[in-house]
């Protein structure tokens, strides 16, 4: 391959019109040549420079079409959160050396920084990761702690919301509340109260709202925004408040005021300061967390002495070496034996112990167990984090092999779950299709590395099949004439793989291990009501 | 929890994250080629970086630390993405790419204006021709059935056009170093 034959594979390689073929060409000369991939980095960086430069220059701009508008603007965002990062250490910079802080701090208005222009949109950004929430309730899209938060406005409708900014800010919303984040050294409250903690670096760090501006000259303050203006309250530091008619007034700690509609600045109505700062919003959640894992621990004695529960298993162990996972059930039924780790490796379960769960993502792994005696009617439970749905099956609860009135529990590549017990041959004919009791699809990239719970029940009595995700049924589906299994036996069973399988030439076969962890598994003789099924999710859930 | 990380320690963090940010955009790019969704990755690895700022060792290399977190956020956008394996490059080069780049000297102010210059100087139906295909808003083949050229002759230009740029680039960071 010449230079320019190469270029050409590059340049394709780069717009994504490329075919597999020549791309493993080029891959394969980037492996072995460090001039070629030279040759690459070079033509990635000329497109990152045309991009800036088409983002930043009208004079390019060409007439508006839907397709340019799209592109225009993440690169404009691209440029944004740059520019956002190094507002705040502008800032830093600045309030270092002027003993004047007037306000200029507010980033947009700052001179550019070396290596950065000037003429991004600085609101595009939108930086800020929700870092904890308490009955939070948003309106449109449910957060969940750490999702980055989007630009544009939010709505938190009731409850605490503890956010982090990049800047290092922190704030926390009570609901009903409206807001928008800027930039990560802007807020704009539409309504409602807010607190916010701004470490030194942030300093200059601005609240808007319609009735004026509250900038931050360290540390902390509340502002709560009603129909006709904002009362302020500084916490601790100072605050300079920004209104649009008069002149900035300065507030030490323990001052509060109003800016009114008006543009004048009044005496605060309430007395209010808010909702708790960022500390105290930590310890309560963890205060929190603590009550509903120690309820969770006491609950588990209930579940353990119930004669219906077979098999119990909490994958933490004191003895974090050990391979074996006690079945914690204590009545005297028949019980499942305790549970052996193969390959698996140990992970954080879902209260954050670490070693509290078991990661099944290494290959082959799983936990053997051994059911004993027959059952009329099944449930299964697991809480399980999901990192991807990679096989094509991908096991939750298998017996080895598949024999009759056996068994299998797993979820699909599609993202629907499969629930099957194998029906007996009939005396007079040999073969018949066997039942599948598939859920709806549950899977979605969002719930990856999520901490769910799954379950499902066969009901001999009211012949159905139910699925469960997170406490609440998702389908049910009536087990057909003739192929109702009365009694359902186990025996040797891998959790999260399938052990002993019939069909070794078929990989997809073979590879069943779930990529995942889970911390808590039980199985009980018969089917548990919806309500006893919601028990398990509210008691063992650690966020709500 | 996150360890306890002082002010003083967060203003050296910031400024190093935002060095380095040509350098984490760079790396993210040549990792993912002709996809579209850099820019979030760019935002999650952004993100990722802060929270693990207590984790980044003082007096080490930022910039190895950070490619090793975007490296992973490309990866975990991949999965999330139930990722097509034809889009990513075997685990040896991933690792040149995310060792080499980030130490590529990157001073984009100095090469944009350069840019801007070197296009200045380019024919305008020339510029408006890399416009237009960075832009994204034609596809290749409409590109060539507006200008009534083939695709394949097309293609060829644009990635002279490309070579010469990066050259007179390339010329003009010389003079400029050989000025100072």
């Amino acid at each position: 391959m010449n230079q320019e034959e190469r270029l050409l594979l590059i340049d394709s390689l780069l717009d994504g019109s490329i075919s597999d073929a020549d791309r493993l060409r080029i891959e394969a000369e980037m492996i072995v040549d460090r001039s070629v991939r030279q040759e690459y980095y070079d033509r990635v960086k000329l497109a990152m420079l045309f991009e800036n430069e088409l983002a930043e220059s009208p004079a390019f701009s060409p007439p508006i079409s839907p397709a340019n508008t799209k592109r225009t603007r993440w690169i404009t965002i691209l440029s944004g959160s740059i520019l956002a990062v190094a507002a705040s250490i502008l800032v830093l910079v600045i309030s270092g050396k002027t003993t004047d802080p007037s306000g200029e701090g507010n980033p947009a208005s700052q001179p550019t920084a070396a290596g950065l222009r000037s003429g991004a949109e600085l609101s595009a950004s939108g930086f800020a990761v929700l870092n904890g929430q308490d009955d939070a309730v948003w309106t449109g899209t449910a957060f969940r702690e750490g999702d980055l938060l989007p630009s544009g406005e939010l709505h938190l409708a009731a409850g605490l919301a503890h956010i982090e900014l990049f800047s290092g800010v922190q704030i926390v919303v009570e609901g009903e509340c409206q807001f928008t984040i800027d930039s990560p050294m802007q807020v704009t409250m539409l309504r409602g109260m807010a607190r916010a903690h701004v470490p030194e670096p942030a300093q200059g760090f601005r609240i808007k709202t319609a009735s004026g501006d509250v900038v931050d000259l360290g540390t902390e303050f509340s502002v709560n925004v009603d129909h006709d203006g904002a009362d302020v309250h500084v916490i601790d530091g100072k605050v300079e408040l920004h209104p649009p008619g008069s002149d900035l007034l300065r507030l030490d700690a323990g001052a509060s005021r109003r800016l009114a509609e008006s543009g004048h600045i009044l005496d605060a109505r309430s007395q209010s300061t808010g909702p708790v700062g960022p500390t105290e919003f930590q310890d309560r959640v963890r205060q929190k967390q603590q009550r509903r894992f120690s309820q969770w621990s006491q609950w588990g004695d209930s579940v353990q002495s119930d004669p219906r529960v077979v098999a119990h298993y909490r994958f933490r162990s004191d003895r974090p070496q050990t391979r074996l996972i006690e079945n914690l059930a204590n009545h005297r039924s028949p019980l499942a034996s305790d549970g052996t780790i193969v390959a698996a490796k140990r992970g954080t379960d879902r209260w954050g112990r670490s070693e509290g769960a078991i990661d099944f993502s290494p290959i082959g792994s799983r936990i053997r167990v051994d059911v004993p005696s027959e059952h009329r009617g099944v449930t299964l439970i697991c809480w399980v984090k999901i990192n991807s749905l990679d096989r094509w099956y991908n096991s939750l609860f298998l017996t080895d092999g598949h024999e009759e009135r056996e068994p299998h529990w797993q979820l699909m590549d599609d993202g629907r779950v499969f629930f099957s017990v194998k029906v007996p041959k009939d005396e007079t004919e040999s073969q018949r299709p066997q039942p599948v009791f598939y859920s709806p699809s549950i899977w979605t990239p969002a719930l990856s590395g999520r901490w769910i719970m799954l379950a499902v029940t066969y009901d001999v009595d009211r012949e159905m099949v139910t699925h469960y995700l997170n406490g609440q049924p998702i389908s049910s589906e009536r087990i057909p004439d003739q192929m109702l299994v009365e009694s359902i036996r186990i025996g040797h069973a891998s959790i999260c793989n399938w052990s002993e399988p019939m069909y070794r030439t078929d990989p997809d076969f073979v590879l069943r291990n779930l990529n995942g962890t889970m911390d808590e598994f039980a199985m009980y003789s018969g089917a548990l009501s919806a309500d006893e099924i919601m028990q398990w999710y509210e008691t063992g859930n650690p966020n709500e | 929890m996150r360890p306890e990380v002082s002010s003083d320690e967060q203003a050296e963090f910031v400024a190093l994250l935002t060095a380095s940010q040509g350098a984490i955009a760079l790396t993210i790019r040549a990792l993912m080629p002709g996809e579209r969704q850099v820019e979030e990755v760019v935002q999650q690895t952004n993100a990722k970086l802060w929270q693990k700022r207590g984790d980044f060792q003082r007096g080490t290399n930022f910039r190895a630390w950070a490619s090793a977190i975007a490296r992973y956020e490309v990866l975990n956008f991949r999965k999330q993405q139930a990722r097509d394996a034809r889009l990513t490059f075997s685990d040896e080069l991933t690792r040149c790419i995310a060792d080499e780049v980030p130490q590529m000297q990157d001073d984009l102010s100095d090469q944009q204006l350069a840019l801007r210059k070197c296009l200045g100087e380019l024919k305008t139906e020339s510029r408006d021709l890399l416009l237009s295909r960075y832009r994204g808003d034609e596809s290749i083949s409409q590109l060539s059935a507006r200008l009534g050229r083939s695709v394949g002759g097309l293609r060829v230009t644009l990635s002279r056009l490309r070579t010469a740029l990066l050259r007179c680039i390339q010329r003009r960071l010389d003079s400029a170093e050989g000025l100072a």
